[in-house]
């Protein structure tokens, strides 16, 4: 099922990259994803089940929310005229929650992109993320501003 | 001032707009202090190109060009990760060859002047 | 009457992709250090280089060429922070100390511990 609905997924996006929707080019791209996938094949997750597609796009819309208001906060701190006054930046241990590499690479990618946050390392025992952030006025308050928004959010996907 | 006469103006005020942003990061590449410094500012040139790409597609009406853009970010992506496996082995290399100079190297001299 | 519109549109968020790119580029000008130059070029970087992708969407009128610009963009927001992760990692992992701006640094004396 997984299979099926991935090459599908793939052949649509290559008769979208390759700009034709004849029924020869969308069977090029179906043939050229199946073989793509045969090669990852044993590292397919399990099927995306349909029922969490609301709980995807509400990430998803919030992600692009963060992203515009992240970079908004980075160009007004940039354009302020005693930058060095305003900057309070420092690492961070922040404890995960989720376990899997898949949630914890979802995680980071979407630290690095919300304000003023930008994951730097893993721990070995996958236990801790390292988070730089650029201005730091409560610690505590930070870790759990991440833990609440996006960890909570990428876990009720994935479980 | 009609629409299409305001996407013209305001690709023309984009082109400046980031050759200025191109300057300056050019600039931050000839001052860049350390190694990844230069590195973050040649992932910024990447982008500003893909701007540069976008704002060409738009101002001259030849979407074909978008591909270009695209393709320049597959590259520019695996130049960065590639420099980033650079500075960690550089960096590495660069620490094992202080060890080498610090610890054996008078002993080994030593012996060798003994053989000799 | 909605080209019209639509092209309005576009050209202001062509305008707003390149301030976001040029203030990226001030930031990685102005900030102190390797990890807070890597704040600018990544968020900024990646919302100006977007919003021009959006803008070419927005003006072109046409299925393919939009979602091969959609695709763009989304292929970007998948990179960008990798690549900015991977430089963190580099560049920490090489000893480049951070600025004396830092405040708190537990990466730092958890590496130290191991």
């Amino acid at each position: 099922m997984n299979f099926a609905f991935g090459s599908i997924v793939l052949a649509l996006i290559w008769a979208a990259i390759t700009a034709s929707f004849t029924l020869l080019n969308l069977l090029l791209g179906w043939a050229i994803a199946l073989i793509a996938l045969w090669f990852i094949r044993s590292y397919l997750a399990s099927p995306v089940l349909f029922s969490k597609v609301k709980k995807i796009i509400a990430l998803i819309a919030i992600f692009f929310f963060e992203l515009a208001m992240s970079a908004i906060r980075v160009a007004l701190l940039v354009i302020m005229p005693n930058i060095k006054s305003h900057l309070k930046p420092g690492f961070i241990a922040f404890p995960l929650k989720a376990k899997s590499d898949g949630e914890i690479t979802l995680l980071a990618n979407l630290i690095t992109l919300t304000p003023g946050t930008l994951s730097v390392d893993v721990s070995n025992d996958k236990k801790i993320l390292y988070v730089h952030a650029i201005s730091i006025d409560n610690k505590q308050q930070l870790i759990r501003s991440i833990a609440k928004g996006f960890e909570r959010k990428i876990i009720e996907v994935f479980e | 001032m009609s629409s299409a006469d305001f996407l013209i103006f305001a690709g023309i005020v984009s082109f400046a707009i980031l050759s200025l942003a191109f300057f300056l990061t050019i600039l931050r590449i000839i001052l860049g202090p350390t190694l990844p410094d230069r590195v973050i500012a040649l992932d910024m040139l990447v982008y500003i190109g893909i701007g540069y790409i976008a704002v060409v597609v738009i101002y001259t009406g030849y979407f074909l060009y978008l591909d270009i853009a695209i393709a320049l970010g597959l590259v520019g992506f695996l130049a960065t990760v590639a420099f980033a496996r650079f500075i960690l082995h550089r960096g590495r290399a660069s620490e094992q060859i202080k060890q080498m100079e610090s610890e054996p190297e008078p002993e080994a001299k030593k012996k060798r002047k003994r053989k000799l | 009457m909605i080209i019209a519109f639509f092209q309005y549109i576009g050209g202001l968020l062509m305008l707003a992709g390149s301030i976001f790119c040029l203030l990226a580029a001030v930031g990685l000008l102005r900030l102190p250090d390797i990890y807070t130059r890597m704040h600018a070029a990544s968020k900024a970087g990646t919302m100006g280089t977007g919003l021009l992708l959006t803008a070419i969407a927005i003006v072109s009128f046409d299925g393919a060429i939009i979602l091969r610009a959609i695709a763009g963009f989304v292929f970007l927001l998948l990179t960008a922070p990798v690549a900015a992760h991977l430089l963190a990692r580099a560049a920490f992992l090489t000893g480049h100390k951070p600025t004396e701006l830092t405040i708190i640094n537990e990466l730092d004396s958890e590496k130290t511990k191991k």
